[in-house]
């Protein structure tokens, strides 16, 4: 991938709004099951916001990673693993109570972990998946332009 | 300083000249049978001792006539004087003599760099420009109907019908633009012809890799699938697909197999109906109608039309122009000895030129063979791997590897805060450009610079690189050790004749003169750029003074504009200096040299280019072609993955 600040910024927020909130509405039902677990999807809703939140402050960090690369990319496998970092800082951060709307103590039990782990897993994946190239069949001018949307 | 290249052909005898010269403004060289020291001697009936003269000034070249006995003669006119373009041809007598020239740094003269030359012929069958082509800009449309040529109208011309027209139209195509409406004009019916060719010739065979990534896909506008998922599909070996993700920091990149590649395009071609849109014929001129139209003058091959309408013109409202490298190249030491030792014309070869006969004597004799390998880039690297190969059928072989200065691993191109790797003094790099060029930041910084910062980042950015493969680091270094790979540092002084062998003479980058022997010689330097050598795009250049980019230099701390280039075309490939009402003319590849992207001769660079003209057409609505968006394109894709018709 070859990303700019800008086209980041864009790309994770696509992938939250058009991947992440589906995907989370799906998993709240397949876990919590009917009626809707309103209280379990305001909780991973939460987790996404910390996950956007967390990754826009790193997104910067990684633009001065790319920068010190000659061929100023991002390579895939940097994409997946800082992916899952982000993820780690989000459950740090939420077992200590500093992410405001997440109750710190939800996040030090097992069982709620184990959702969260889940609940990212497939957010991830199928965000990951489009990464790799079924996101410029929709938008053939994206992979131009570092990552945001639009025309050239 | 003007760099002057003249080439010659004595039509009675048979006679060829080819020589360079490098001139000061204010100095000149004489033409004729004992034209004096310094001059140019040509032998034949009707050259007078003193014939004509070549002069420079700071505005370019002019040449005279000295008042010789049968005359010179400037476009089948009698020559007094005139100042005269590059690529200019000549008669004395039996002689045509065809002048070209640039500027050329003064530093790199004097320096010994490569001074180019050139293999390919430079005039089409009849020479010059067909009689019956008006030299005007802008001509009427009736004039064109009444001209005795064949008409035939289209919506859009493609000029070139390569790789990068075969780009262009496959756009359209999925834009939605009906066959009918699509003609493509070139001389090969295939639009990977001429790159297979180059491929074959410098060692790549249909089982070897390309400097190409996986996404970079010619014959799929999206990039998706790409090269290494149909390898990992159809081989069922997912590390393909697991090099992609890997690549290019724990895995080395991905390159797509030539022969993928190119059945991808067949499938492609039969997809969007090439053979339908192709004419076969060369290219002559273009000219502005007077109905905001382009009139695309061409001459169909003999196989192609019965004679008398061989000559055809074409009506289009959308114009493309893709026509390529327009010349191989060779270094000026090289044409030298050829002119001495033509009957060594077996014993050097350029990579991009058939050679294949020299890999097949070194095998063969099963002697010890001195083999010189110049050049320090992918062909080169290409070239030492088949020559490692031949090792294995006879072990004396010995690579001798002329490089003109070592590179220390500090000492690689530097970029902001990062500096290019180095291995074996070379430069390293996947790609021909560093990836951000085709569409990160490198890509939007480039394009939003003028002309200055554009030309200080291509000459920053560029540069010789060859790709990081173990196979190749380990020919070096294996050979290094057991000593049949020595490279050699310096700039080749003079090739000559020793024996039955070649005398290379190389000076060595602290000054000391050394001589090699070598049995065979080939160089890897490189296609050649020059526009004016392509007839059809000297005629453009001159008929519509169209402006160019230039190669930027920095000197004596600033950057100052060099040697032109390609087009100028606008951040959309326009030429806009041709714009014409609702008419358009847009470029790609090579010929938009030094434009608004840097990777333009790759096939993402192609991709790139045929996207931002379509777009363009598109969303100034020219044609009834509108913009794709995420329906149309996914629709799109779909029917690609069935094989379907657009």
């Amino acid at each position: 991938m070859l990303p700019t600040l800008r086209g980041r910024i864009e790309t994770r927020l696509f992938l939250i709004l058009f991947v992440g909130l589906p995907v989370t509405f799906l998993y709240a039902l397949a876990v919590g099951g009917l009626p809707l677990d309103t209280r379990l999807l305001l909780v991973l809703l939460g987790v996404l916001l910390a996950l956007f939140i967390v990754g826009v402050i790193l997104d910067p960090v990684y633009i001065l990673i790319q920068k010190l690369r000659w061929d100023r990319d991002w390579p895939f496998a940097y994409q997946f693993f800082f992916s899952i970092i982000e993820f780690v800082i989000v459950l740090a951060l939420a077992s200590l109570g500093w992410i405001p709307w997440l109750d710190a103590f939800l996040f030090q039990q097992g069982e709620v972990i184990r959702i969260a782990i889940f609940h990212f897993a497939w957010v991830f994946l199928i965000g990951f998946l489009l990464l790799l190239g079924p996101l410029a069949v929709l938008f053939v001018r994206w992979r131009y332009k570092g990552g945001r949307f639009g025309r050239l | 300083m003007i760099r002057v290249t003249i080439e010659g052909r004595n039509s009675v005898s048979g006679e060829t000249l080819a020589e360079t010269r490098h001139l000061s403004p204010g100095e000149s060289v004489v033409f004729g049978r004992e034209p004096g020291s310094g001059g140019v001697t040509i032998l034949g009936n009707g050259v007078s001792r003193r014939h004509f003269e070549l002069s420079t000034d700071a505005q370019g070249v002019m040449i005279a006539d000295l008042g010789s006995t049968n005359g010179t003669e400037l476009g089948g006119m009698p020559l007094g004087s005139a100042r005269i373009e590059s690529g200019t041809s000549v008669t004395a007598s039996d002689w045509t003599i065809t002048l070209f020239y640039e500027e050329v740094d003064e530093s790199t003269v004097a320096a010994g760099g490569p001074q180019s030359r050139y293999i390919t012929p430079s005039a089409s069958e009849g020479g010059g420009l067909a009689p019956d082509i008006p030299a005007r800009g802008t001509i009427d449309v009736s004039e064109v109907h009444s001209g005795g040529r064949h008409v035939s109208e289209i919506a859009y011309c493609a000029i070139g019908a390569g790789i990068g027209s075969f780009v262009w139209i496959d756009h359209l195509r999925c834009y939605g633009v009906h066959e009918d409406d699509i003609l493509t004009i070139g001389p090969e019916e295939i639009p990977y012809a001429t790159y297979a060719r180059y491929c074959a010739n410098s060692q790549i065979p249909d089982h070897e890799r390309l400097r190409s990534n996986s996404a970079s896909t010619p014959d799929n506008i999206w990039g998706f699938p790409g090269y290494a998922l149909r390898e990992s599909l159809t081989t069922g070996n997912p590390r393909y697909a697991f090099q992609v993700f890997g690549e290019p920091t724990l895995a080395e990149s991905y390159t797509p197999r030539a022969g993928r590649v190119f059945r991808s395009f067949d499938r492609e071609m039969k997809r969007i109906n090439w053979p339908r849109m192709f004419r076969k014929g060369l290219v002559q001129a273009l000219r502005k109608t007077s109905d905001g139209r382009y009139a695309i003058y061409w001459r169909a091959p003999r196989d192609a039309a019965p004679e008398d309408q061989r000559n055809q013109v074409t009506l289009a409202r959308i114009v493309h122009v893709s026509t390529g490298y327009p010349a191989t190249r060779f270094v000026d030491d090289f044409q030298d000895f050829l002119g001495r030792h033509p009957e060594k014309r077996p014993l050097v070869a350029n990579a991009y030129e058939p050679h294949e006969h020299i890999y097949q004597q070194i095998e063969a004799t099963g002697q010890p063979v001195n083999i010189m390998v110049r050049g320090r880039g992918i062909v080169a690297s290409r070239i030492l791997q088949r020559l490692s190969e031949a090792r294995a059928r006879n072990p004396n072989i010995v690579i001798l590897h002329s490089i003109r200065s070592p590179i220390r691993a500090q000492q690689g191109a530097k970029f902001g805060w990062a500096r290019r790797p180095v291995r074996g003094h070379v430069e390293l790099q996947p790609f021909n450009w560093p990836k951000a060029s085709w569409g990160g930041d490198i890509r939007v910084r480039y394009e939003r610079a003028d002309a200055q910062e554009r030309g200080r980042m291509l000459s920053q950015l560029g540069g010789t690189t060859t790709a990081e493969r173990s196979d190749w680091i380990a020919i070096a270094e294996r050979g290094g050790e057991e000593g049949w790979y020595r490279p050699i540092f310096g700039s080749v002084k003079l090739i000559s004749v020793k024996g039955e062998k070649l005398g290379i003479d190389i000076r060595t980058p602290d000054g000391f003169d050394q001589s090699f022997e070598a049995d065979y010689l080939i160089d890897c330097t490189g296609l050649v750029a020059d526009l004016s050598r392509s007839l059809f795009l000297a005629d453009l250049l001159n008929t519509y003074e169209l402006p160019q980019n230039h190669a930027w230099r920095e000197r004596d701390g600033t950057w100052q504009a060099g040697p032109r280039t390609g087009l100028q075309v606008s951040n959309a490939f326009e030429i806009e200096a041709l714009r014409n009402g609702s008419g358009r003319v847009y470029a790609a590849g090579q010929v938009t040299a030094g434009g608004p992207y840097l990777a333009v001769d790759s096939f993402l660079g192609l991709q790139y280019a045929a996207l931002r003209a379509v777009d363009d057409i598109a969303d100034r609505r020219l044609t009834r072609m509108r913009p794709i968006g995420p329906f149309r394109s996914a629709v799109q894709w779909l029917r690609w993955c069935a094989g379907a018709t657009p």
